[in-house]
């Protein structure tokens, strides 16, 4: 089947791809762009391995086409954080020892990322619905929801110092 | 794997000319939630598909949720997110907005539509009870026009829609509840997230002045195989004063009737008893009684 | 023994949350797994498995596929000379013992051709008659799964334990109790599927394999033994592994296995990442058990005889079912001091997916059985649950149920301390007697104790490469490998620790075997407690060739520390100084009279390379024998145990049987910890999968199939469901580990499930004899089928 050509924005920069007709954004992200940061855990939307920030919310790569993201704003793991330094998401999630595997680590940062953009005063009750739809086998979400919890203060004081 | 073709819908006519063109080997997709799902598992139903339709370009025609002075209505491609989020929802049918809030997952809420959700003839799907027990009106878009029905008459067996080739749910209709009407949904999955309802139950309550029970609504989801309001249950209900045996002899109603549909099978020594109870308490969650 | 709580130890690197070396390259989605790889030309690989839980091939025609344009190789179980891995699995088979076995393989230029072309082989197949349940396998006349083994009954996995004499003792009791428990299924559920990439090295031609493999050597067992080659002709490279809880030891050794046999066929590079359909349906599961039970007790609350049957469902093939159930056998009277025992541990053979390895190896669900059975005695002779296990528990020179006196026992403390924590007495009490009809609180407690590593079922020894850099960087190589566990990182600290080296300064790159010998499995829990014995052997001995490189160089300054502590000039002298009096710490040399003169260690690194001087150690660790007599299960079975207790606190739905796991205490004893947060995040990971275990987890299979393939149908808690956690972490005197470190991977998850089955008890006065405590369950009392 004949490629068909893709273009959005991707992590803050505007991106063309051909890709398969049938391919899925998680197909386009790995095969394609070979942006690997992005895993495949199930291909149901399950699991939550996939999970990439669309038009400012959090959805599994795996379910959506990948010629439906023309035009639209995609953010992956790999556009998280600025300038070479980590995302104090990532910071946190490192000093809580909140991964162990790390395979299901990028698609909780996003969806942390997603929520906390959204709502930077996110109690600890919507952190663990917001990654409710994320699995963790190693974990247990404990250190996780931890890290995501105090990563929200952390942007709290950086958006002030800004302002 | 199967693979296809993908288009995306310009307009609403051209997305009815491409569905009347391929027919059955054509497929809507919006969020994706369903339709994805269903590829990956290589559903027979999808075997010879040869064309995708994405949906999602039409958010200007298709993604809304307002209202009038008798009705609410529902763009088949607002989110489980939007439903849950939607001030009006809130206002007019918060069981609406409750059930969606318990579906799936946020990444599943933020994709999955309403539209989808009713248009896949999901049977666990969970905000189906409510839109049916709120009486909704589907509009239908074809080639030849559009036509409007009652959700619930749109369902013609397991799994399957009364859609023309070429049509596509256009809008949903709600007509407001009267003056004094409470709502209450309920859901018994097997987690807390990423749950597909085992049961659920959707129930509105119209108070008179007294205190009485003057109109009900009761849909329980998952029991049937087409979506309905269960008319025995809601009778017992008028005239009388909310409580706790009032509610379970209504949830009782529903289990007979569950029965008389489809039998007794090898499910039923739980779905009885707990049926009866995700029906107790739509109807205590409407009434604000603390159960 | 009294308990006592990290940090009282002395220690410079471990025993510190010290942050995970791979850290920042998983936060960032860099790290590499295997499906990660892509290389120029590279094909993929898929299979065909059968319809059919027991059928045979008939016919099988692949024309059609191999003309597809595109498709590189199609291979039938007719066609693969060694289809069966050095194991006993098979990686094609026209004899299908269950609904995961595979007729076919193809390679292709993309994944939809492999599809395409594996759709177009025509199989005919004859469905045969088959078992499923430990009951059906049992049966008289029933069919076998396979020839070799009679009444289906996988004899090489029968584990005897005859202490005293049960029999009569029974009939002394005053109060006998017999009970039968059953487990389910259960899917190991690491997010990253099997992955694999072979491809034939040009330099030197050895088939290399880059996996997702819990056991490097192990897997690349299965490659050379596919491809008919010798060992040094397979390299395999361990990629970051995401996560395998015991699943990616066979399972990934069938994918390189058909990977490298592809590879080798096409000349090209071959990717096999699974499905999780795949996964499912292929990969190992946690063993089924049956469990028979039958004590006799005096009237006073005194087990005085035992008397058990174990049997295990392994499933088509033999998965390490031998190994599990010797384990299973040395803890099958529990942490409890019985004089007369007799149990016997056997696996039958059925046509489901073969069961192996899960964190556990058997405890999860012998512990559930056990802790529910203790109590159901503990109510037979009228006492309390805890003064009963009081009355029984091990403890110091009490005789394990092989007979062997324990040493550093915690347990009974360690139940005390976390009784008395989480107000266990008072809530048990005050749940029993609820009213209401429609949610009831309970509260549960289990005692758990473990063999540490992997005593009398294997060999527990390794080796350990050490080489320092003439920058003073540290470079470690073992052949255990990075599970996710954090492996990587505590070997680090206990290089670190016993080198006398900063922690930043040491790096362990993961495991290649072309690099260091076999070094066993990474399982058992032994990664730290046993495995990591070389390391600090190889570390220790590595100091002391470098402090006497230090001297050999005259690497310090005596005239400065003369003059610093006004020694009188000339007073020191290089003649004088042995290895003893100087010291390496924190990546600084220096006199252990004098410690305020340093030297760094990368000063000394460097000019050590020019001198020519040894920098790097490889040493060998094996533990001390153990012997158990095969017969009767005597003898010293492990080095050490470590303890446990879990307290469970749950809501129960009573009108739809829904089960809120609301509160988890974890106590465990640890011997050392070397990672506190690495420890930490094993603890409440473990919890949450014995909520699962004990709640919603199952995988249904049977005569029509496995029906459970993704995770939509099998429901593992997720982050809205898991508990409030509370952890305690004890220490102990206990030397028989690496620092005396003690297992934690498989502890952490061995007790949940039973806490929280005596918990629903309390809540709600029924039983769980069949796992797990699903809806239907609670409600109903037994389980919708």
């Amino acid at each position: 089947m004949e490629r068909i050509k893709v273009s959005f924005t991707l992590n803050g920069k505007p991106c063309e791809v051909m890709t398969k007709p049938y391919s899925r954004l998680l197909d386009m992200l790995r095969d394609d762009l070979r942006l690997t940061g992005t895993k495949e855990g199930c291909g149901v939307g399950e699991c939550g391995a996939c999970t990439v920030i669309l038009d400012g919310k959090a959805v599994t790569a795996c379910l959506v086409p990948a010629p439906s993201v023309e035009g639209r704003n995609v953010v992956t793991i790999e556009g998280v954080g600025k300038e070479g330094k980590l995302d104090p998401i990532q910071e946190a999630v490192l000093k809580e020892h909140a991964l162990q595997c790390g395979f299901c680590t990028p698609g909780f940062i996003m969806s942390a990322k997603a929520l906390l953009d959204e709502n930077p005063f996110a109690t600890k009750e919507e952190i663990r619905r917001a990654i409710s739809g994320n699995l963790c086998r190693c974990t247990g979400y404990e250190q996780l929801t931890t890290a995501i919890y105090e990563a929200a203060e952390e942007l709290r004081k950086l958006n002030k110092t800004k302002i | 794997m199967i693979t296809y073709e993908y288009r995306r819908a310009e307009s609403l006519e051209d997305a009815a000319s491409v569905l009347e063109k391929y027919g059955d080997t054509a497929r809507i997709v919006a969020g994706g939630t369903d339709i994805m799902v269903q590829i990956h598992e290589k559903d027979k139903r999808w075997e010879n598909l040869k064309c995708l339709l994405d949906m999602t370009y039409l958010e200007n025609e298709l993604r809304y949720i307002s209202e009038d002075s008798e009705n609410v209505y529902i763009g088949p491609l607002s989110t489980h997110t939007d439903l849950e989020n939607s001030e009006i929802i809130k206002k007019y049918l918060p069981f609406l907005g409750e059930a969606s809030s318990t579906v799936g997952s946020p990444q599943i809420r933020n994709r999955g539509t309403i539209g989808g959700s009713i248009g896949n003839a999901f049977p666990a799907s969970d905000p189906l009870p409510a839109l049916v027990a709120a009486d909704a009106v589907v509009v239908l878009y074809g080639l030849c026009g559009k036509r409007s029905i009652l959700l619930k008459d749109l369902y013609e067996g397991k799994g399957k829609l009364a859609l023309r080739r070429g049509e596509f749910i256009r809008e949903f209709i709600v007509p407001k509840f009267p003056e004094g009407t409470v709502t209450g949904f309920s859901k018994l999955g097997r987690r807390k997230a990423l749950a597909i309802s085992r049961l659920n139950c959707a129930a509105a309550l119209t108070f008179g002045e007294k205190g009485e029970i003057t109109r009900a609504r009761i849909c329980p989801g998952c029991i049937f195989i087409v979506p309905d309001r269960v008319e025995k249950a809601e009778k017992l209900l008028i005239g009388e004063k909310p409580s706790e045996k009032l509610f379970y002899e209504a949830g009782r109603a529903v289990s007979d009737v569950m029965i008389e549909r489809t039998g007794v099978r090898w499910s039923t020594e739980y779905k009885k008893p707990a049926v009866e109870e995700i029906v107790f308490r739509a109807l205590a969650a409407a009434a604000g009684m603390e159960v | 023994m009294p308990l006592s709580k990290v940090g009282e130890k002395r220690f410079n690197v471990i025993n510190n949350s010290v942050p995970r070396i791979d850290g920042v390259d998983k936060v960032t989605g860099k790290a590499r797994y295997a499906a990660d790889i892509y290389m120029e030309g590279m094909l993929y690989a898929g299979v065909l498995r059968s319809p059919y839980s027991s059928a045979k091939v008939v016919k099988i025609n692949a024309d059609k596929a191999r003309e597809i344009e595109g498709v590189h190789a199609v291979v039938t179980c007719f066609d693969m000379p060694r289809r069966q891995s050095w194991a006993t699995y098979m990686y094609l088979t026209d004899v299908i013992r269950y609904p995961g076995d595979c007729v076919a393989m193809a390679a292709a230029e993309s994944k939809e051709l492999v599809d395409e072309a594996l759709a177009a082989i025509e199989v005919e197949y004859e469905e045969l008659p088959g078992v499923y349940t430990i009951e059906e396998a049992l049966a008289e006349g029933a069919p076998l799964v396979h020839e070799k083994y009679k009444n289906n009954i996988f004899t090489d996995s029968y584990y005897p334990i005859r202490k005293g004499d049960a029999e009569e003792a029974m009939k002394k009791a005053d109060i006998v109790v017999e009970r039968e428990y059953r487990t389910q299924y259960i899917e190991h559920s690491y997010i990253e599927p099997e992955a694999c990439v072979c491809y034939i090295n040009p330099n030197d031609g050895a088939m290399t394999v880059h996996s997702a493999s819990q056991n490097p050597f192990f897997t690349r067992r299965y490659v050379a033994d596919v491809l008919g080659v010798p060992m040094n002709r397979v390299r395999m490279i361990q990629e970051t592994l995401g996560g395998t809880f015991g699943g990616k030891e066979e399972g990934a050794g069938l994918v390189a296995g058909r990977c490298a046999y592809l590879a080798n066929l096409t000349k090209r590079p071959v990717k096999f990442v699974f499905s999780r359909e795949d996964s499912f349906l292929e990969s190992a599961k946690r063993h089924p058990f049956r469990f028979r039970y039958k004590a006799g007790l005096t009237k006073e609350g005194k087990i005085i005889a035992w008397i058990g049957e174990q049997v295990d469902n392994c499933g088509a093939y033999n998965n390490q079912t031998q190994f599990m159930n010797s384990r299973a056998s040395i803890h099958s009277a529990g942490p409890y001091e019985i004089d007369n025992v007799k149990t016997d541990t056997y696996g039958v053979f059925t046509n489901n997916v073969h069961s192996g390895a899960m964190r556990g190896y058997s405890s999860p669900q012998i512990i559930w059985a056990q802790e529910q059975f203790i109590e159901e005695l503990a109510d037979a002779c009228g006492m309390d649950e805890l003064e009963f296990r009081r009355k029984n528990l091990l403890h110091d020179g009490a005789l394990t149920a092989t007979g062997w006196p324990i040493e550093h026992c915690v347990l009974r403390e360690i139940m005390d301390y976390t009784a008395k924590e989480t107000d266990y007495v008072r809530k048990h009490k005050e749940y029993k007697t609820q009213k209401n009809e429609r949610k009831r609180r309970g509260i549960g407690l289990a005692v758990t104790h473990r063999g540490s590593g992997l005593g009398a079922e294997s060999p527990d020894a390794s080796g350990c490469m050490m080489i320092c850099n003439e920058d003073g960087s540290v470079m470690i190589n073992s052949g255990l490998a990075e599970n996710g566990q954090g492996l990587k990182t505590a070997y680090a600290q206990i290089a670190a620790e016993a080198l006398g080296v900063r922690y930043e300064d040491v790096k362990f790159f993961g495991t290649d075997t072309h690099s260091i010998p076999d070094c066993g499995m990474t399982v058992a829990s032994r990664g730290t407690v046993m495995g990591a014995q070389s390391v600090r052997k190889t570390g220790e001995k590595l100091k002391g060739i470098m402090i006497q490189n230090a001297l050999d160089i005259k690497a310090f300054p005596l005239e400065e520390i003369e003059k610093k502590y006004k020694l009188k000039a000339g007073s020191l002298s290089y003649d004088k100084l042995e290895v003893k009096d100087a010291e390496l710490l924190n990546s600084e040399f220096f006199l252990k009279k004098y410690p305020e003169v340093k030297v760094p260690f990368k000063n000394v690194c460097n000019t050590c390379l020019w001198a020519g001087k040894q920098m790097a150690a490889f040493e060998w660790f094996m533990p001390e024998a153990l012997n158990q007599d095969h017969h009767t299960g005597q003898g010293k079975a492990f080095p050490t145990f470590a303890y446990g207790c879990i307290v469970a606190e749950v809501e129960v739905d009573m009108k739809t049987g829904y089960v809120d796991v609301l509160k988890v205490t974890a106590s465990h004893d640890v011997g050392t910890a070397i990672n506190p947060a690495l420890i930490k995040g094993q603890i409440y990971g473990g919890i949450v999968m014995g909520q699962g275990f004990a709640v919603t987890e199952d995988v249904i299979t049977g005569k029509r199939g496995q029906k459970t393939k993704n995770f939509d149908s099998y429901i593992i808690p997720t982050a809205m469901d898991a508990p409030e956690m509370k952890i305690n972490i004890f220490e102990n005197d206990d030397p028989a580990g690496t620092y005396g470190a003690k297992s934690i991977g498989e502890p952490a998850t061995e007790g949940v499930g039973a806490a929280i089955a005596n918990a629903i008890f309390n809540a709600t006065g029924r039983r769980i004899y069949e796992n797990p405590a699903d809806l239907e369950t609670i409600l109903l009392g037994h389980k919708l089928q």
